[in-house]
């Protein structure tokens, strides 16, 4: 045990007094890994940001609710699946009502019809909004509610707005701001493509989610949508059906259900596949999942290729170290080292190098991922999981990269290695 | 000779041949020696004449082609590498022509290095290498690298690092080769200590003056063993 702790001390001396011996040497293959490990833990940094924030809005977003659409809508997809999505029927009103008849489980369904973003022109008087709109939608029913939005002025849409095909618009707390700075808008007329329409509700701020505001955003009844703005709207993707369930236990029930009875309504043969995408919110934000899945794998591809060259940069360094330290070797094996001592030397070394630069890398890493953090408003995090993983990669590239230049260093013969100058 | 000594190293019709190319080198031919505790020998010889050889073969560095090789009764020639490496820690004590200390390491540093293979902890290590410092006159001179100190205090930290492990033998390479004379008659007057405090010391040298001190002197030529006296 003592000489394991005498090889330790001995070699972080040694390792030391080299870093300063050789500077710039070090410091360009303490560079490689540096580079390698920042990419990873930076990259990692920004992907827990992100994690965050969408755990939060799963968190928030967490009900007993769930959708039926043509096709998965955040489907993050490598080549191109789009002959499959187009041969899915879009949902049409006709089986929208066919559904609302036989759901059981189901408390309430409503249908929404968005365009995300839209290029309506929105405008008051001659004052246009200049930003796009983040989502323009018809519904028909509580779409505020199952989305989570108060109404701090005015009303929600009612069954005889639906009914008589009215202009009427819910708006959100940016049209507000901007096309209503000193006002009430509620009982004002706003012109959603030169198409005057009244405006009966007013929505609390959201604020951004992933840094696209919430609040710019327009709703209509779903009847007004498909009277005036069928004809060159989103519609091609149909409707989006939003379901809720009596509770959150029933909810497997009323999913199953309502699967059962859209392929019955589309008469699809049992042991085919839906024609149509069903999700909870869980299931979204499971798609969301897997696309910082795909993000990892590439960027640890890049790190992995980063890390190899660096590896190579370590192999080399300690083979030059070996060549200056020849005659080192063969005093210390005249002094009693056996080969295991010298092995050992050099591999604690090379992974020492190895660590050190990793240590580095990891600070780097977490610095720049913070500073993207704080521009995102999110809270300062530390993966600590892989400042972790990447001090045990650094280890193992040690120990892989500098198994030559030990065994090498090694198996070197005292009484040349004495003699050599 | 005293041969009521005790007997510590007993060689015995040794050969050491090298095969450079085609050519056969015989660099030991058939040597035999025993040397006993408390002797002070020189090995003298021009150079060819196989004294490095022998040297290597003692010190545990080679094994022989041929013949036994006996340290206090353990078979030398038959031991493999991690044995070998361990009775030089133990039992035998280099000083080098060149010193060969390490540059990055300060005396007291260098005075260590063979405890770093033995299993002694830091504290008793660093009190052992202050010791032999101390017996070779260097106390205060135990932070300096080797580089901030002369070729006299250099070979004394030298044989500092070879007593530390209180080895069988002493074995120095042409000890005061690199030196100045004054600083070669100093090595010298502190290996007539060293034997007088009874250690075992084996000097190579060609330098008559050094031999002359020596109680014992052994001559090599062509790989043989010429005189022995």
């Amino acid at each position: 045990m003592n000489r394991i702790i005498n090889y330790l001390s001995d070699a972080v001396g040694g390792v030391l007094f080299y870093f300063r011996q050789t500077k710039l040497r070090t410091f360009l293959t303490l560079l490689g890994i540096t580079v390698g490990v920042s990419s990873i833990i930076g990259i990692m940094t920004v992907l827990t940001t992100f994690d965050r924030a969408t755990t939060g809005l799963v968190e928030e977003m967490k009900t007993n609710i769930f959708y039926i659409t043509r096709d998965n809508p955040i489907e993050i997809s490598f080549g191109s699946n789009d002959r499959h999505n187009r041969n899915k029927p879009r949902i049409t009103w006709s089986e929208y009502e066919q559904l609302k008849r036989v759901l059981t489980l189901t408390k309430h369904i409503s249908a929404v019809v968005a365009e995300e973003p839209s290029d309506r022109t929105i405008s008051v008087g001659k004052e246009e909004l200049k930003n796009r709109l983040s989502s323009f939608w018809g519904g028909d029913g509580d779409v505020l509610e199952t989305q989570k939005y108060e109404m701090i002025s005015g009303r929600n849409l009612r069954q005889q707005d639906l009914d008589s095909n009215a202009r009427v618009a819910i708006v959100g707390y940016d049209i507000k701001e901007e096309l209503f700075p000193y006002s009430d808008p509620v009982g004002q007329m706003i012109k959603i493509d030169n198409i005057p329409f009244e405006v009966i509700g007013l929505l609390e701020a959201k604020g951004e989610m992933l840094g696209q505001s919430m609040d710019s955003m327009i709703g209509i009844p779903i009847t007004s949508f498909l009277q005036y703005f069928r004809g060159r709207s989103h519609y091609g993707e149909g409707l989006q059906l939003i379901l809720e369930s009596e509770s959150m236990d029933d909810l497997d029930a009323a999913t199953d259900e309502a699967i059962g009875a859209f392929r019955a309504i589309r008469k699809i043969p049992p042991g085919s596949e839906n024609n149509f995408y069903i999700a909870t919110n869980d299931q979204l934000m499971d798609t969301f999942g897997d696309f910082t899945k795909y993000l990892q794998m590439f960027i640890g591809l890049v790190a992995g290729i980063s890390l190899l060259v660096a590896g190579i940069g370590i192999a080399n360094i300690m083979l030059v170290s070996l060549t200056e330290r020849i005659k080192e070797i063969g005093v210390r094996k005249a002094l009693g080292a056996r080969k295991i001592d010298i092995f050992l030397q050099f591999l604690i070394e090379a992974t020492l190098i190895s660590i050190i630069g990793g240590i580095f890398g990891i600070i780097i890493g977490l610095l720049f991922g913070n500073v993207v953090a704080y521009f995102l408003q999110q809270d300062p995090v530390i993966p600590f999981n892989w400042v972790l993983y990447s001090i045990q990669i650094c280890a193992s590239m040690g120990i892989i990269f500098g198994l030559y230049p030990a065994i090498k260093a090694a198996n070197l013969n005292p009484i040349d290695s004495i003699r050599y100058e | 000779m005293a041969k009521s000594k005790k007997e510590i190293i007993s060689i015995k019709s040794i050969s050491k041949i090298y095969h450079l190319g085609t050519n056969v080198v015989k660099a030991l031919d058939d040597v035999s020696v025993n040397i006993y505790e408390n002797d002070f020998i020189s090995i003298m010889g021009p150079s060819g004449s196989g004294k490095s050889t022998l040297m290597n073969i003692i010190g545990c560095l080679d094994v022989p082609t041929k013949g036994t090789y006996k340290f206090n009764k353990a078979l030398i020639s038959e031991m493999n590498d991690s044995q070998l490496a361990n009775i030089r820690n133990e039992k035998i004590g280099f000083v080098f022509q060149t010193f060969n200390l390490l540059p990055k390491l300060n005396a007291l540093q260098n005075v260590e290095v063979p405890l770093i293979y033995s299993s002694l902890n830091r504290t008793k290590r660093t009190q052992r290498a202050k010791e032999a410092l101390k017996i070779v006159g260097l106390e205060d001179r135990m932070t300096h690298k080797p580089n901030e100190l002369s070729g006299g205090q250099r070979q004394r930290v030298a044989i500092a690092r070879a007593l530390v492990n209180k080895p069988s033998i002493i074995l120095a390479d042409e000890p005061t080769g690199n030196l100045d004379s004054k600083s070669g008659l100093e090595i010298l007057k502190f290996f007539d200590q060293l034997h007088k405090a009874g250690n075992t010391l084996i000097v190579v040298t060609h330098e008559k003056s050094i031999a002359k001190r020596a109680k014992r002197r052994v001559e090599l030529f062509d790989g043989k063993i010429t005189l022995d006296e």
